[in-house]
């Protein structure tokens, strides 16, 4: 192999060079005879030297031409919207976000004059039709439950229990049927 | 026409091999089409001995040469009777014998080098592991490894991730010689600790499954990563524990885990990057 | 041979005209025709969506790819600590959050510490989440405004806390009161 490159690149040399005994004719010759075929490569890309950093910079420029694959949109649904961690984040979001909220109007209503005491609220609550009141209740029952369970889950993850594959999958179906149904007693039968 | 059936008669006598002269001169012109090759053959040889099973394979394809062309998604059809049982297989088809543009990085094929990591059908695997479902209705989609930067149609760059390796430092510290001067020995319990956390091969399938690391991947050392700073933290030749446990010691490098556990289930050599983190966890904790 | 008969394909290949001219080469029965119009088909594939949660910058790398990424200062109290206090306040709150459902509702001290633990646990996981989607390396001021917006809430919302703990029935019985209402 070696020994071939070298005879390549000397003849390369020698053709490159005007001589008489070996002009591009003579070479084109044995092309077509085809017993040089082998050893004169014709490049039709022209070559060029680059320094490191030139090289670098080159490939700087294409980076920031590269667009970023797909991921939300194309992975598994599965395991990106059913899956607990994001419905735990959700939740609690939720109900951090709700707390805030109501907190924040709490503390205001006495100089807005609205009424947000609990007797007031739960007169208000006591008022609404009884399906309203379920739907209501649903809402707000299904997430508390998700959160706990999964939440229960997480501390289980954290003492590093519950991690083959299977009981991974299986677990977070058993939630969300879990979660839903006791999401309905509490909020119907409680 | 002529290559196309040629290679039909090929098939007869038990073999899909190509033929490189004959399609150097009739196939080539037809080339950008040659999806076709399957699907028309079939029609042409459809009472021979078996049906064809042709199935759709939808591949991401993006050129750097066009960088303001947005990415695409191509769609090639192969007879699966023809094509061997896994992604790789067909991928390799694809570029021999329908479009020899079509770039993917493979090497092994038996899943230990991890080139070929992709996100086949919205889970990321490597293609040489994954069988093609034989149900030919459903159409397979081939993306590149997802939320990373694509060198070209399949191809990821994937230095920030080979960064990250040589952060955490992946090879044996330790300043006190072996009592024996020979090698480093270990109990077989301490051996024991290091089953299901050697055999990554950092295809970085888990990495880029994980949504804490498509948002964070600058700081955020991702499953992969930490899977193997795991490695070392569990060695007991390892004498650089305490450092290493500080290295990772800050609210974005391992904290960033939030146990999504994708990792875990998209693993193609089936390890468990979830619990080496989860356990990393644990030993910080107290 | 084989290099430059792949070359010489390429180049061919790249010369050629496009659609038109080969499918009517080779497009010759109707089946044939069908599958033209179900293979060639390239659909437009989009990369960045409004809906998305943190659009990628175009990449930038320091460095090259044999200089390690940089590892950021050890900070137990963001790190190891915070993650197991996170997690006692976790588990202190599942048995508070059981017990009224066992005994209707919780005398004012645990009560007020439940309150407690719940605006702890809210404030951080409302750091985790702006840690995860508001990186300082990329928005530095905006997750400085956002976390000390979020630290003038967690007080304001624990003064509400306080104020609906000392001159209202308690958390848990005013819950229960809606409840049942």
């Amino acid at each position: 192999m070696i020994a071939q490159r070298v005879g390549t690149t000397a003849l390369r040399r020698v053709a490159a060079k005007p001589n008489a005994f070996f002009t591009a004719d003579v070479a084109r010759m044995g092309f077509l005879a085809g017993s040089l075929h082998k050893a004169t490569q014709t490049r039709l890309v022209a070559t060029q030297k680059l320094t490191p950093a030139d090289a670098h910079d080159i490939l700087n420029k294409q980076r920031l031409q590269r667009p970023v694959s797909p991921h939300l949109d194309v992975y598994d649904k599965q395991q990106t919207w059913f899956s607990g961690s994001v419905w735990h984040r959700f939740t609690g979001m939720g109900f951090s976000g709700g707390l805030y909220v109501f907190a924040t109007a709490y503390l205001a209503a006495p100089l807005l004059g609205w009424h947000l005491e609990s007797a007031s609220i739960a007169a208000a609550v006591g008022a609404l039709p009884l399906a309203v009141k379920g739907g209501l209740k649903f809402i707000v029952a299904w997430p508390f439950v998700y959160h706990c369970v999964n939440g229960v889950r997480h501390l289980c993850f954290d003492m590093a229990v519950g991690f083959k594959r299977k009981t991974i999958v299986q677990m977070s179906w058993y939630i969300w049927g879990a979660s839903l149904v006791s999401g309905l007693y509490l909020a119907f039968f409680l | 026409m002529a290559a196309l059936r040629s290679s039909s008669a090929a098939r007869l006598f038990g073999s899909a091999a190509s033929r490189p002269a004959f399609r150097l001169a009739v196939a080539a012109p037809v080339r950008g089409f040659a999806q076709l090759a399957d699907a028309a053959q079939e029609s042409q040889t459809a009472s021979g001995d078996q049906k064809a099973r042709i199935k759709t394979f939808q591949v991401y394809r993006w050129n750097p040469d066009t960088p303001t062309e947005k990415p695409t998604m191509q769609s090639y059809s192969l007879d699966l009777n023809k094509t061997g049982p896994m992604v790789l297989d067909a991928l390799i088809r694809i570029k021999n014998e329908l479009d020899p543009t079509l770039t993917f990085r493979r090497s092994c094929r038996e899943g230990i080098c991890g080139s070929c990591a992709m996100n086949i059908n919205g889970t990321n695997t490597l293609a040489c592991l994954c069988r093609i479902p034989t149900e030919v209705n459903a159409e397979m989609k081939i993306y590149p490894l997802p939320h990373t930067y694509v060198v070209k149609d399949l191809v990821p760059d994937l230095t920030q991730f080979y960064k990250q390796y040589k952060s955490i430092k992946p090879y044996l510290q330790r300043d006190t010689p072996s009592p024996d001067g020979k090698e480093y020995r270990q109990s077989k319990a301490d051996r024991r600790k290091l089953d299901g956390l050697y055999e990554c091969i950092l295809c970085a399938c888990c990495s880029t499954s994980c949504p804490s690391y498509w948002w964070n991947s600058e700081e955020y050392l991702g499953p992969a990563m930490l899977l193997q700073s795991y490695r070392w933290l569990a060695d007991s030749r390892d004498e650089r524990t305490a450092e290493r446990k500080d290295a990772l010691n800050n609210s974005m490098s391992l904290y960033r885990c939030h146990t999504i556990l994708n990792c875990t289930r998209t693993c193609p050599k089936g390890l468990n990057p979830g619990l080496a983190i989860a356990q990393i966890k644990k030993e910080m904790a107290f | 041979m084989a290099s430059i008969a792949r070359s010489a394909l390429l180049r061919q290949a790249a010369s050629v005209p496009k659609l038109p001219a080969a499918t009517h080469a080779i497009a010759r029965s109707s089946a044939l025709r069908q599958s033209i119009a179900n293979t060639v088909r390239a659909s437009a594939f989009h990369t960045t969506s409004r809906r998305n949660l943190l659009p990628p910058l175009p990449q930038h790398v320091d460095g090259t790819v044999n200089d390690a990424a940089p590892i950021p200062e050890t900070s137990p109290a963001h790190g190891s600590y915070h993650w197991t206090f996170d997690r006692l306040v976790s588990a202190g709150l599942v048995p508070l959050t059981l017990a009224p459902f066992a005994a209707g509702s919780l005398n004012p001290t645990m009560d007020a510490v439940l309150c407690g633990l719940i605006l702890i646990h809210s404030h951080t996981g409302f750091q985790n989440i702006i840690i995860d989607y508001l990186p300082t390396r990329r928005v530095p001021r905006t997750r400085k405004a956002v976390m000390w917006g979020l630290n003038v809430a967690t007080v304001i919302v624990g003064l509400a806390l306080y104020e609906f703990e000392t001159t209202d029935v308690g958390v848990t019985e005013a819950i229960k009161r809606v409840w049942t209402a």
